[in-house]
């Protein structure tokens, strides 16, 4: 069965208010495409979690469509802290959010458990800290800090993570979902199969045979994924090896314009509200910048070696 | 004979400092900037075999450009090996394999506790940074950590607002008693002033090092504790010229680092 559908369509059917929410991304692959698609649609209340927050988290919290927060770190990357983030912590604009910390060890833990369905997980972090001292939502739930039944020593355990909704954006993937990744994989693969629902973005999508050439790659199998959506230039202003590079004239653009809410505004008006999907996204970066400058981003072709599973 | 010509910035005396605390065969956790100048230059100089990777998933990375984070593009073309946070931060660093870990903060203590929160109160932010990302457990379970900071009574604490990543907590045997693993913890601060270590028995940083336009008394004057300077403390050995040559002609021919200048490293 085809599960190919628009990421309108994906959204619409998929992500409801309120949802617990995995976005995969580490500057490499943000499901941007997506992402635009949940703020037009005007999504509240929405829990988000993963490893290293960037840009993308930080516009759907000047967005508003976010309630809950459950990271490790966010922030512009070379453009320093994110400006709606800070905003909304400090002074509660657009409103305030809460927000659950852990690191970038324990949150893929949490979410690897989520994955294997293991209740909780030990790890080997965060004691001694204020990480421990501060509790927001999850309150008691956060961790539990016990005697090791096997040596007595101190152990901290630290809850599954199951997400609703995972949204991935990877390379390439079948029609069924089969989705295939290269790279800097961030606490992806993690957080997609931890989740309860899987959106697949993806810069194409190939026949069941070419997944089937490689299927190492794979990082999610299809019966978890209930959309497959197309998205070239998908992870925009982030990147996707083999197919373009990180935009970070954008990025500066889009720390400047966040400076401010009213700068903040304009930019989502014209790059998201104004925009009816990927397709007039793309055509309007183009109209803005020049093909040039599209062109530019785009990647080189440097093939590995065809790997052999042959017998 | 070693040479050491007068014409280096702040920033590439910090970075030399962080090399020359890198052994050969060692396995380093990078984050950009500076902890990953000086752990080419480490390899460039006398450190061939130290392996450098990345939390984002990255293990031993040959980029053609600067990376410009950790998860920058240019970071996966011709590495070892390419997996994820799950990889780096629980097989390789939980899993004990990683010998030095570099970090910065925005505030640090006399104990090496660094604070990547917030600034103020918790609850009601002054100012509400970035968080922990990896920055907790690689100082919770690198066997060594290197600390990059500025020299003034802000940046430099008593105590800082909120203890991010564990350094020596509020002194000796604090991390084992927390559950912390045995031979970790923080090796130096390596500020734009001076080379601060660490007394394992008191887990207070001291004076090992002046850079050659500072002073004691002026880096006494500009940290917020009392420090010690031990009987053996000496000024920091400038660059040398093929650390300069590492630099300038092989890992940074455009001279990013001159960004730190504006940063308040000089």
């Amino acid at each position: 069965m085809s599960k190919l559908m628009t990421a309108k369509e994906a959204v619409a059917a998929y992500i409801s208010d309120g949802a617990f929410l995995f976005i995969g991304g580490y500057v490499c692959r943000p499901p941007f495409a997506v992402i635009h698609e949940i703020i037009r649609q005007g999504r509240k209340g929405l829990t988000i979690t993963r490893s290293n927050a960037a840009d993308d988290f930080d516009m759907m919290i000047g967005a508003g469509v976010v309630d809950r927060f459950i990271g490790t770190f966010l922030s512009l990357g070379v453009y320093g802290l994110g400006r709606c983030y800070r905003r909304a912590m400090e002074k509660g604009i657009p409103h305030k959010i809460e927000v659950e910390e852990y690191t970038n060890l324990s949150l893929p833990m949490m979410l690897m458990a989520g994955a294997m369905g293991m209740p909780f997980v030990p790890v080997k972090d965060m004691l001694g800290t204020d990480l421990l001292n501060v509790r927001s939502f999850m309150g008691d739930r956060k961790y539990k800090l016990i005697d090791s039944p096997f040596d007595g020593s101190p152990t901290l355990l630290v809850p599954a993570l199951k997400p609703d909704v995972g949204i991935i954006h990877v390379q390439q993937s079948d029609e069924q979902g089969n989705a295939q990744m290269w790279g800097i994989g961030g606490d992806c693969k993690a957080g997609a199969n931890a989740s309860e629902k899987v959106i697949v973005s993806c810069e194409r999508v190939v026949s069941r045979e070419v997944i089937g050439k490689d299927p190492s790659r794979t990082i999610v199998p299809s019966t978890k994924v209930v959309a497959v959506v197309e998205e070239p230039f998908g992870a925009h202003p982030g990147y996707t090896p083999g197919f373009y590079d990180v935009d970070f004239s954008f990025g500066y653009i889009y720390q400047q314009t966040s400076n401010s809410v009213d700068g903040f505004e304009a930019f989502m008006k014209e790059w998201v509200y104004d925009v009816k999907d990927r397709k007039a996204y793309i055509q309007h970066y183009i109209e803005r910048f020049g093909f040039e400058a599209y062109h530019k981003l785009q990647a080189d072709f440097d093939y590995g070696y065809p790997v052999s599973y042959a017998y | 004979m070693t040479t050491h010509p007068d014409d280096y910035i702040k920033p590439e005396l910090m970075a030399c400092c962080g090399a020359r605390e890198i052994k050969d065969h060692d396995v380093v956790i990078v984050g950009t900037g500076f902890p990953t100048m000086s752990a080419n230059i480490a390899k460039q100089i006398h450190a061939p075999n130290a392996i450098l990777m990345q939390e984002s998933g990255v293990l031993d990375a040959r980029p053609k450009r600067t990376a410009l984070s950790v998860g920058d593009p240019c970071l996966n073309p011709e590495a070892a090996m390419i997996g994820g946070l799950l990889d780096i931060m629980g097989m390789c660093l939980q899993g004990g394999l990683v010998d030095v870990g570099f970090l910065s903060g925005s505030q640090v203590d006399k104990f090496g506790n660094i604070n990547t929160t917030v600034i103020g109160d918790y609850q009601r932010p002054k100012s509400r940074l970035p968080g922990s990302g990896g920055a907790n457990p690689i100082g919770s379970l690198a066997k060594k950590t290197l600390i990059i900071a500025l020299h003034d009574k802000r940046r430099l604490a008593e105590r800082v607002d909120f203890i991010t990543t564990p350094g020596y907590i509020d002194g000796p045997g604090a991390r084992e008693r927390c559950g912390l693993p045995p031979d970790t913890g923080p090796a130096c601060i390596i500020t734009n002033k001076a080379v601060l270590r660490f007394d394992k028995d008191l887990g207070v940083a001291y004076l090992a090092s002046w850079h050659p336009d500072s002073s004691v008394d002026e880096i006494r004057e500009n940290t917020p504790w009392d420090l010690d300077v031990v009987p053996d403390a000496q000024e920091t050995e400038p660059p040398r010229t093929e650390e300069l040559h590492a630099i300038r002609e092989i890992l940074d021919p455009h001279r990013m680092i001159k960004i730190y200048e504006q940063r308040g490293y000089v």
